[in-house]
């Protein structure tokens, strides 16, 4: 008998790939390609069928199944329609600084701080209101903190401390010329101790007795990279000038010390010295103004407006400066080598420590304040030692194997520079802090001597911030 | 010196229960060696656990010897700690019965209600092998004192932290390893419960605390430094027990 079928077929029989993998065919099914005698390939190494493309509404009706509707959603693309915030906009809410909440209750009986009462000893532990027209100096210097707690109360306030006693009777003797030496300072302390409140202290104290106040807010921003800057000619080395730092400066200085005014320009400066022409018997507010409009001659104004205010018959000086580590390292500008610029070159940084260093002391007495950070504060080991050997700290010594900068050292060497560790406050004063927290409404309890004892203890001793955070913030 | 006579009991006693005495086949009249046969020297030889029962024995018959001593009450017998059925079974080598050995500790604690003024020695020696090589009622904790410097301190655990906690009196001060609290525990919380013995009772600006604690993360060591404190001030108010309790602190305090 012949067979049924040809000898192609039995050749692609023998062909399949894997023949274990199927189960024993049934003799009648041996021939697939009998089943679809159209086409010349076994229906078993066929690809699988092709998916059919779906129809939003239907699926094709396979045999046995059921018509189904699917229902499609379209997808909707989520814009987002919300409004951009302006350029500027996060920047000035952020550094936004608020200094009176209407919710707080105005505290009775509050005393504002005055020229006569800021040495009275008796004050001590209390606190005092910071007199209207002063609030908009200090703000105008920039002497207010976002994080600090201005917008807890009604209006600013200060707690009247040792530290604020101890300064404010410096600050009168310097005023009535008992003290004529230039008194340097700088504070360390822990964070939140009240090193910054310590500088916003002195400032009004010196608003009050009617001295100049030059304050650099933060000495970050001098050396972060985000303000122009460029080489003062004929220096070696290159001193750098920041000119519409400067000019902001200038403008802060002649809003901020309504004083200057009344003081006139002494004389006219050489032409070499000031490109433009200065009117003859201006005043140095005016003189100061000339500078914040114009940043190509900030700094020689600047210059100018110092070196007026150091005649004879002008009144005391109060220079500050925060962030104190800061001005004491590489800088984020680089020079025309392409190296990092050194802070100390810069022509205001170099201005500020040349006071605190004590090369140039104030002719008209005054007070050089500096704050150290310890929330923003770069490792810098030189400025760590040179504070710790001035405090006295002799657990800090100098490490062989460091590198110290001997610029840095510098400004210390001279000596005369006093280190004042800001501690906590004693349970008196932080009793009167709580008492007007209470009066302002911020706190509920009921303030006794076991309250003010036991937040006393958490705040580590009195730390200021520390006992804001644990009384007013961390309320439950 | 217990555990060497401990060692000697179990030979004497297993060979005693094995040998019997020799036989003298030189004695008039000379005996039948026919006749013959050892006699075990203990009654227990046909037992499975000879010393054991030897032992069990022994104590009966010293019962029996001594029982017409003079007792004490059991509250004012002396206190002592038997071994455990698993370490005498240790000791002899056999398999014996908690129920057996229930009996031998009946016996043993009679015989220790027996006057010590008239403990005969012999009783003594029998009864000091079944007690423990460590007696734990002789260990007694050295009390916490305030020392001549006027600190007390307490040691506290928590987790894997573990804080030495000295308390002396004063204002209310803190540091924590050299630190202030401050600078040792950045949540306010942890504050709290470091200083929770000192809240809880209203001490908080009577002491000042100085503390050392290692191991673990912030928040056992705050708690670790609770317990510590709470055990410091004890020390010097041993009447605050009921407030410390009160307080809610772990289950370590609260079983005290």
């Amino acid at each position: 008998m012949s067979l049924q079928t040809c000898w192609r077929c039995l050749a692609r029989g023998s062909n399949q790939p894997h023949p274990t993998r199927w189960p024993p065919q049934q003799p009648w099914n041996l021939y697939p390609s009998l089943t679809a005698a159209f086409t010349t390939s076994s229906s078993l190494s066929a690809l699988p069928p092709k998916k059919k493309s779906k129809s939003p509404m239907l699926e094709t009706n396979v045999k046995g199944a059921k018509k189904t509707f699917v229902k499609k959603t379209k997808k909707r693309q989520k814009t987002d329609s919300s409004k951009r915030p302006e350029v500027g906009e996060r920047r000035a809410l952020r550094k936004r600084i608020v200094l009176s909440n209407t919710n707080a209750l105005e505290v009775e009986g509050l005393k504002d701080i005055n020229a006569q009462l800021m040495i009275d000893e008796s004050l001590r532990g209390q606190v005092l209101g910071i007199p209207g027209p002063v609030v908009d100096q200090l703000r105008a210097v920039e002497a207010f903190k976002v994080k600090q707690g201005w917008p807890l109360f009604r209006r600013p306030a200060m707690l009247m401390r040792k530290d604020t006693l101890d300064m404010a009777t410096e600050i009168e003797n310097i005023s009535l010329g008992i003290r004529d030496k230039t008194i340097r300072r700088v504070f360390v302390g822990e964070r939140g101790s009240g090193k910054t409140t310590m500088l916003l202290q002195a400032m009004t104290m010196a608003f009050l007795k009617g001295w100049v106040v030059i304050n650099v807010p933060e000495a970050q921003d001098l050396i972060l990279g985000h303000t122009e800057y460029g080489p003062l000619p004929s220096t070696n080395p290159t001193l750098y000038t920041q000119r519409t730092y400067t000019a902001s400066l200038l403008n802060a200085i002649s809003r901020a010390n309504p004083i200057l005014q009344d003081l006139q320009l002494s004389q006219p400066p050489p032409r070499t010295e000031l490109p433009i022409p200065v009117p003859p018997n201006i005043s140095l507010s005016q003189l100061a103004h000339l500078g914040a409009q114009d940043p190509e001659i900030a700094w020689p104004i600047f210059e100018l407006l110092y070196r007026e205010l150091t005649l004879p018959d002008r009144p005391p000086l109060l220079l500050c400066m925060d962030g104190l580590a800061h001005a004491m390292r590489n800088t984020h500008y680089i020079s025309n080598t392409y190296q990092p610029i050194h802070a100390h070159q810069f022509t205001l940084i170099n201005w500020f420590l040349s006071h605190l260093s004590g090369e140039s002391p104030l002719p008209n007495a005054g007070l050089v304040l500096a704050a150290t950070s310890e929330s923003n504060s770069p490792p810098v080991p030189s400025l760590t030692l040179a504070l710790a050997q001035l405090e006295g700290n002799a657990a800090v010594q100098k490490n062989p194997f460091a590198t110290y900068d001997a610029r840095v050292l510098g400004v210390f060497e001279q000596g005369g520079v006093q280190v004042r560790r800001v501690g906590g406050l004693c349970k008196q004063e932080a009793r009167g802090l709580m008492e007007y927290w209470a009066r302002s409404g911020v706190v509920r309890q009921r303030v006794d001597e076991g309250f003010v004892g036991e937040k006393w203890s958490l705040s580590g001793g009195g730390c200021v911030g520390e006992l804001e955070r644990a009384v007013v913030r961390m309320r439950v | 010196m217990r555990g060497s006579q401990n060692r000697s009991f179990t030979s004497t006693n297993s060979s005693r229960a094995i040998a019997a005495p020799p036989i003298d086949l030189t004695q008039d009249p000379p005996s039948n060696p026919q006749n013959a046969r050892v006699i075990p020297a203990s009654p227990s030889y046909f037992t499975g656990r000879p010393d054991s029962t030897d032992n069990y024995l022994d104590l009966l018959a010293l019962l029996r010897r001594y029982q017409t001593l003079p007792t004490v009450a059991p509250a004012q017998a002396p206190r002592v700690a038997w071994r455990t059925v698993t370490q005498y079974r240790l000791l002899v080598g056999e398999p014996v019965r908690a129920s057996k050995y229930h009996k031998v500790i009946e016996v043993l604690q009679r015989l220790n209600r027996i006057h010590p003024a008239v403990m005969p020695s012999p009783l003594k020696q029998a009864m000091e092998i079944y007690k423990r090589d460590i007696d734990p009622y002789a260990v007694s904790k050295r009390p916490n004192i305030i020392d001549a410097d006027g600190r007390a301190y307490g040691v506290g655990r928590r987790k894997s932290s573990s804080a030495k906690v000295y308390l002396v009196q004063g204002e209310g001060e803190v540091l924590v390893n050299g630190k202030s609290i401050n600078n040792a525990f950045g949540r306010i919380h942890d504050r709290e419960s470091a200083l929770w013995a000192l809240k809880a009772t209203g001490r908080m600006d009577k002491y000042n605390v100085w503390a050392l604690v290692s191991g673990g993360g912030s928040t056992g060591q705050a708690e670790a430094i609770t317990l510590g404190a709470a055990k410091a001030l004890m020390v010097f108010e041993p009447a605050l027990k009921p407030a410390l309790r009160r307080g809610q602190f772990s289950s370590e305090f609260q079983s005290q």
